[in-house]
């Protein structure tokens, strides 16, 4: 045994030393502190469906990583990204379910929110495919497929993109199925010997035939003239619910240029309505709508119009079938103005959800609100702050929201 | 078996003086880095707070306190990691020809030890293993001990604690030696030892084949990695991203896994059939 | 009985041995002659599988080698091939974790009898010293055969004669040796076998003792006779 005795040691060393580090490294996640969303009025049930993503870190040290977390009605939950989801990556949390659920019909599709729709009856996903070579791309293509959940057939085609012998490159905005047609919604870049602009396009396919039947340019938004250009927004809607309008937002910029610097201004906007099937446009008039309503959203049948002004979020809902407009109501922000960003919002059965973005307590930014609200009217059914539970702990951290999740 | 463990002693011995040598340049270098920084971080408070009368308040606001990672930010911390490093991977060459080299060579008797031959690729690999957990695990140990004289040297309020485990994770220079979880450990280190493997491999076709060999190992090691990213290369290029991410994962350690049996079997061939004195 | 059959080796383009074929038996010492650089060596490291050769095969008691014949057979190479920082009881506590057919009787006798001090470094050991521990180590394992290349050379007058000793004591009974040598003087009236090489190949194969009674030559007389044709 004597002549063993070095390796021996080593051998006791590794595993003594290398075991307790791993240990250790276990144990010590434990300290992080507990957010909780504090109620200041309403009724905390409104929050229960709601789950805000972000990650913490502490900035005591110069410790500048950071550790996902989750909060919701019940507290925080931390989690380090295991080593799996670290080199693999997640995707979107409705990617992520259309993954568990249809395992099959998602391999090799991608993680672009906007090439999938779903209703009962069909799960379907396009993109835009092309190839590129050092001076422009070309054989730009739909690979399209439709799976029926009822009787998990699959129909996979693929259509050529006519008319790309000028496009830069095109990716997807929206995907719907309305009737037996599919309307793919494109934004593409055009070049043109004066410079590059947007087209926002809405494939029609024929689903029996699997063809091309109509192409049809919504929106073309060419450069300005004398410094001004134009700007389209497809207002988002709910990935998972059929729309059989799209709402384009497009304001005219005009760039004025001072002596030292240029800034921005938007001179007209317009609300444009598309009807997918028939391919009308028509222009919607809303009086008085801020340039700012980049929050905006369209929900099927009701646009909102949201957007920030100082520590207010507005919000104008604008019924299409009626052309009426609703009233505009206001909802107050705490904190100071210009500290952190704009919060985040979604829209779900008829509730409009509001979280703020940013805790920075040793910058004094407290972008924190959660509010609930009937969106209609705007009346306040849930607000609060997320706070740390335990007021007596220490302030020296950064809580960055990301993805809200209402379920 | 035995054969095996008495071949990894003896290989293990035989590396034992320069291991310690590496160690104790580590832990001298690496003492002399906490004094060095501890003391310039005092200097520093000295002259601003006395000289230039700054409060301490103050002086703490702007310059922060002191933690252990300005010291593992050093090159007296990271000097001699670079060295153990440099060490294990001439290591990995020298431990088979300091065998071919020199009057005595010593792998006439090692080939004629009446065992399998390839239990000396086995010891040889798992010599470098241990050398490289074991500059591993001692500077876990000694990370603590530097701790320890930074607290003597550096007054409280002056002073930011933190644990091994928070330093060690902090640093990304760091994370790839000490990955903050243990699968993760297991893959990095895992890949290390695919790695040392192809490159035996390459050493043993050079030794049984002279010149041509040095072509046929590299060959091998080309071989190797080709075969290693073919599921890369195939979901990228040819099958359309047909793979979930997971299941690319299993594929490669699939492929790690064949590529490893790979080494050690012609390893094995090489030696029992090809390699020459 | 170690069967070599038509051994071809080259080394590139080089042919170093053409088709060797010679037999050694057991209780017998078998010489290879041959002027430098003619291959015996290489036969040797042939035989125990420490270089590949292109054709031919090599049998010892009718098998191939593997890892079992070492305890069987063993190489005492022309130089020591122990690590030279250990000392000479540290080579023999290495023999003895390994070979199970490692004799300590025999090696402290081999000890005594070449007067060589266990607890001495290998490095510190003259060229003589050296030598002998070399055929130490060879000697103490109880294998039934012992290949030697060149145990004679360099090594001065004294220790050269203590080694022929060994040849004729009860070390060597009963095992088969093939050694190899350039110049047979002083082992001459040992050898039982001669196979005389040339150029890659085996010009004459005979019995020492044959040419000895019935046609009253020396082995030199022999070497004579075929090299000089």
């Amino acid at each position: 045994m004597r002549k063993y005795w070095k390796f021996m040691s080593i051998l006791v060393v590794i595993i003594l030393s290398i075991g307790t580090f791993y240990v250790k490294s276990v144990t010590s996640e434990a300290n992080h502190p507990e957010f909780v969303i504090d109620t200041q009025s309403g009724d905390a049930k409104e929050i229960e469906p709601l789950k805000l993503v972000g990650y913490y870190s502490d900035t005591s040290s110069m410790d500048y990583t950071s550790t996902d977390v989750k909060i919701s009605s019940e507290g925080s939950t931390y989690e380090r990204r295991s080593f799996l989801d670290q080199i693999i990556g997640e995707p979107p949390a409705v990617i992520k379910e259309y993954q568990e659920k249809y395992r099959s019909f998602m391999r090799g599709k991608g993680l672009n929110v906007n090439s999938f729709f779903e209703n009962n009856q069909f799960l379907a996903y396009a993109d835009v495919d092309y190839k590129t070579d050092s001076f422009h791309s070309h054989d730009f293509k739909f690979p399209i497929s439709i799976l029926n959940k009822e009787d998990a057939s699959v129909q996979s085609f693929t259509v050529d993109i006519p008319d790309s012998e000028n496009m830069d490159y095109a990716y997807m905005e929206d995907l719907q199925i309305i009737e037996d047609e599919l309307y793919i919604i494109t934004n593409n870049m055009i070049r043109n010997p004066e410079g590059s602009f947007d087209e926002k396009h809405v494939y029609t396919i024929d689903l029996a035939n699997q063809t091309l039947s109509n192409d049809d340019t919504f929106s073309q938004v060419p450069e300005g003239q004398e410094g001004n250009h134009i700007v389209a927004q497809v207002i988002r809607t709910s990935p998972t619910e059929a729309n059989d309008h799209m709402i384009l937002l497009q304001k005219e910029i005009k760039v004025i240029h001072d002596p030292e610097s240029y800034r921005e201004e938007v001179v007209k906007q317009e609300v444009i309505s598309y009807n997918l099937a028939t391919k009308e446009k028509e222009s919607i008039s809303v009086s008085d709508l801020p340039f700012n309503s980049e929050l905006s959203f369209f929900d099927g049948s009701t646009i909102y119009f949201i957007g920030i002004e100082g520590q207010e979020i507005f919000v104008t809902p604008y019924h299409l079938a009626d052309g009426q407009a609703g009233e505009e109501y206001r909802l107050q922000l705490s904190g100071e103005d210009g500290h952190g960003s704009a919060p985040m919002t979604t829209i779900k059965d008829g509730k409009l959800y509001l979280s703020g973005q940013q805790l920075t307590p040793k910058l004094n930014i407290n972008a924190a609100d959660v509010i609930v609200a009937d969106v209609e009217t705007g009346d306040i059914l849930f607000k609060g702050q997320i706070t740390l539970d335990d007021p007596k702990a220490k302030n020296q951290y950064e809580l960055y929201l990301h993805e809200m999740l209402v379920e | 078996m035995k054969n095996y463990l008495q071949l990894v002693n003896f290989e293990f011995n035989r590396i034992a003086k320069l291991f310690t040598v590496l160690l104790g340049i580590t832990f001298v270098a690496q003492m002399i880095g906490v004094v060095v920084q501890s003391r310039s971080y005092l200097n520093m408070a000295n002259e601003k707070m006395y000289k230039e009368m700054m409060p301490q308040a103050e002086f703490l606001e702007n310059f922060g306190q002191m933690s252990f990672l300005q010291i593992a930010r050093s090159s007296w911390f990271f000097g001699p990691i670079a060295l153990c490093i440099a060490g294990v991977a001439f290591y990995i060459f020298f431990i088979w020809y300091r065998d071919w080299i020199g009057k005595n060579t010593f792998i006439y008797r090692l080939l004629m030890l009446p065992t399998s031959r390839l239990n000396i690729f086995f010891a040889k690999i798992t010599t470098i293993l241990i050398m490289t957990f074991g500059f591993v695990a001692v500077q876990l140990i000694i990370i603590p001990i530097e701790m320890l004289v930074m607290k003597a040297m550096v007054p409280d309020e002056f002073r930011l604690d933190m644990g091994v485990v928070e330093v060690l994770t902090t640093m990304p220079e760091l994370t790839l030696i000490y990955p903050s979880s243990i699968m993760q450990f297991i893959f990095h280190y895992g890949l290390g030892l695919l790695a040392v493997s192809i490159l035996f491999t390459g050493i043993l076709f050079e030794r049984s084949f002279k010149w041509k060999g040095i072509f046929a190992g590299l060959l091998y090691g080309g071989i190797a990695v080709i075969v290693l990213i073919l599921p890369l290369l195939l979901h990228e290029f040819v099958l359309n991203s047909y793979f979930y991410p997971i299941e690319l994962f299993v594929l490669e350690i699939v492929m790690g896994l064949i590529v490893f049996a790979a080494s050690i079997w012609v390893s094995g061939f090489l030696l029992k059939n090809k390699v020459t004195v | 009985m170690i069967e070599v059959k038509g051994v071809e080796k080259r080394y590139g383009l080089k042919k170093i041995l053409k088709g060797v074929s010679f037999t050694a038996n057991k209780g017998e010492i078998t010489c290879l002659i041959g002027i430098n650089g003619v291959g015996k060596t290489t036969i040797l490291k042939a035989i125990m599988a420490l270089t590949p050769f292109q054709k031919g095969q090599i049998l010892i008691d009718g098998k191939p080698i593997d890892k079992h014949s070492f305890e069987k057979i063993t190489f005492i190479p022309d130089s020591l091939t122990m690590l030279p920082n250990m000392t000479i009881n540290e080579a023999m506590e290495f023999m003895k974790d390994f070979y199970t057919c490692w004799n300590q009787k025999r090696a402290n006798e081999l000890l005594g009898f070449f007067r060589l001090d266990p607890s001495n470094r290998i490095s510190s050991l003259s060229k003589g010293n050296t030598a002998k521990v070399n055929l130490l180590l060879g000697l103490a394992l109880d294998v039934d055969y012992v290949l030697m290349d060149e145990p004679f050379s360099g090594i001065d007058l004294f220790s050269r004669e203590e080694i022929a000793n060994v040849f004729t004591s009860h070390l060597i009974e009963n095992r088969g040796v093939i050694i190899t040598t350039h110049e047979i003087g002083d082992i001459e009236h040992l050898l039982d076998k001669v196979v005389l090489l040339d150029d890659g190949l085996v010009t004459k194969e005979f019995s020492a003792e044959e040419a000895r009674e019935k046609e009253g030559k020396s082995v030199i007389d022999v070497m004579r006779e075929v090299y000089q044709k």
